[in-house]
């Protein structure tokens, strides 16, 4: 709430909120900085680190497009999980690092939404190996997954694939933002420094070059243990 | 002492129209409660200072609690958004005592103590700059979000100094960014306060960490509405209502262990959300005492003044704050705190 300094300065206030303005942001503001200083896309998944806990409870968000939107196109998708589940369940008590997965059909993707100890590279190596049948079955249901098939002959390809479907994951903290764009770009980070009031455009920026991200790297109940420690300090093994 | 000038520096640099040597030159008004502190089962397994033992928990450690408006100003304007302060009392047994100081911001402005003076110089309130229309339009347009209007009778604010300082100085730039957007609280009971620095603590097993810690209101965090006019005078209020008729509010005392890779000594940088986090134990609070002047308002805490069990990491930050608060304790002649031989 500010002071009263008029209806003109009360109008200007409300222009984010108006239709109007709102309309000449999106098709003409936005995309002019876009074609101005456009963001190029960031990597998905957590980002490398050699600490412990930033290498237990990682976030995986993998969107993966259907190939065929319709009803029967999701059905297939559905079903493709619905018949492996087996398979899925067998595979994650061996894998062993995940705490938790789950599969989401939202809009026109198949989402597998995770939580795993340890390098992602890894953890995609390790489900090739123990499910690799199932993400083979969803594959054809998926925009480009037919090329990964069978995912066990294509590993290396699978990875990227996944990596490349994997929600970038915005910085905990928000200044973060310059500082991995900056090193996208091939800069230094935060050399020189950037001007504050550019953040939000920062952010706009990339939003239009990663149009579905996770907020932060989550929240976590118990953070800083692996899938492994909490078994055994509970006592129910493996 | 460690620096004298840059001590005088520092509190010269906070002292701002509107406060007064008399009083506190940062976080000025405030109101005190009384209530008790209980460790969790787990707490001296990480720390074994007193107020974290077992025979703790049994009757509670009897504590002090100010809360505080950060504003260095003597007139009251609640409803601003600012930074607000939680500084804690813990009384231990033999009349031993430590406290643990804490605000709403989870990240300090620089990383040294020359470098706060630049940015304190810098931040100095300077008279509002109220945007033009075009001013604003162009902001829009440049995908940028204009500074807020002054509030009703603002005639000066830190925002212009601090935020034009932050955009040439990296380290600045989590602290303004939190503290351009922080609100203010419905209630000082609503908020999260965070010590900021590291402390080293020593567990039952001997085992030293090093750990930041956070006051988590179990009321939740909750902002008043910046679309609405804010109210200069609620927060003593809210806080007497609420502690009235034998009710009580609480905090639980988080702890964060850093681990091998985190700066230890730079509170500018917040440590990454997942690190391994402790429930400490539980504040209550009871009682806001009718006699604020004598019990806190004269009362002088110092981040440094610790206890067995927990040691002050090397942040210089941290280190000059303990000769910080004790020149301003001897200037307004507060209470002496422990380390009160510097002379203001």
């Amino acid at each position: 709430m500010s002071d009263d300094s008029g209806w003109l300065n009360s109008y200007i206030n409300s222009l984010p909120e108006r239709g109007w303005f709102q309309f000449l942001s999106k098709y003409v503001v936005v995309p002019f900085w876009v074609w101005r200083e456009g963001r190029p896309k960031l990597p998905g998944g957590p980002r490398p680190s050699p600490q412990p806990s930033d290498n237990t409870q990682r976030m995986m968000n993998l969107l993966m497009p259907l190939k065929d939107t319709s009803p029967i196109g999701r059905a297939k998708a559905v079903m493709a999980l619905a018949q492996n589940v087996d398979e899925i369940f067998a595979g994650l008590d061996n894998v062993g690092t995940v705490h938790s997965a789950r599969f989401l059909l939202v809009e026109d993707y198949i989402c597998m939404i995770s939580v795993y100890d340890g390098d992602f590279s890894n953890y995609i190596r390790d489900f090739i190996s123990t499910i690799g049948s199932v993400f083979d079955a969803l594959m054809h249901e998926v925009e480009g997954g037919d090329k990964l098939y069978p995912s066990e002959e294509n590993v290396e390809a699978f990875i990227d694939w996944v990596r490349e479907h994997d929600l970038f994951q915005a910085p905990d903290y928000p200044f973060d933002l310059f500082g991995l764009q900056d090193e996208q770009a091939g800069r230094k980070p935060n050399d020189p420094p950037h001007d504050l009031q550019t953040l939000p455009r920062s952010l706009i920026l990339q939003l239009h070059a990663n149009r579905n991200i996770s907020l932060g790297g989550g929240y976590r109940g118990y953070p800083g243990y692996s899938a492994a420690q909490i078994r055994r300090n509970l006592g129910v093994g493996w | 002492m460690e620096n004298k000038h840059l001590v005088k520096d520092i509190v010269h640099a906070l002292d701002i129209d509107g406060g007064s040597t008399e009083r506190r030159p940062v976080h000025t008004v405030g109101v005190g409660a009384t209530g008790f502190f209980k460790p969790s089962p787990m707490a001296q397994r990480f720390c074994v200072a007193e107020h974290f033992l077992p025979k703790a928990a049994k009757k509670g450690v009897r504590v002090d609690i100010r809360f505080s408006n950060g504003m260095g100003v003597v007139e009251e304007h609640d409803g601003w958004s600012d930074v607000r302060g939680m500084a804690v009392r813990f009384y231990l047994e033999n009349g031993q005592s430590t406290d643990l100081v804490s605000m709403t911001l989870p990240v300090f402005f620089a990383p040294t103590p020359e470098t706060f003076l630049d940015f304190a110089l810098n931040a100095r309130p300077k008279p509002c700059q109220r945007a033009t229309p075009w001013q604003k339009i162009k902001s829009y347009l440049q995908l940028q979000l204009p500074l807020p209007d002054p509030y009703p009778g603002q005639t000066e604010r830190p925002n212009e100094g601090a935020i034009a300082f932050a955009s040439k100085h990296v380290w600045a730039q989590p602290a303004v960014i939190d503290a351009s957007s922080i609100g203010a609280p419905v209630s000082y009971v609503r908020a999260t306060y965070h010590a900021v620095h590291t402390f080293i603590v020593t567990g039952k097993d001997g085992q030293r960490r090093w750990v930041r810690f956070s006051w988590a209101p179990i009321a939740g965090v909750l902002n008043t509405d910046p679309k609405k006019p804010p109210e200069d005078r609620y927060l003593k209020k809210d806080l007497e209502k609420r502690l009235s008729h034998g009710r009580t509010e609480r905090f639980s005392l988080m702890m964060q262990i850093g681990e091998a890779g985190d700066d230890f000594n730079d509170s500018t940088r917040q440590w990454p959300p997942h690190r391994t986090r402790v429930m400490m134990g539980t504040l209550t609070l009871n009682k806001v005492r009718e006699d604020q002047q004598e019990y806190f308002e004269k009362l002088s805490f110092n981040p440094w003044h610790l206890t067995d069990g927990i040691d002050p990491s090397d942040d210089p930050v941290l280190r000059i704050r303990k000769d910080v608060y004790a020149f301003s304790s001897n200037r307004r002649q507060g209470t002496p705190c422990p380390f009160s031989g510097t002379k203001g």
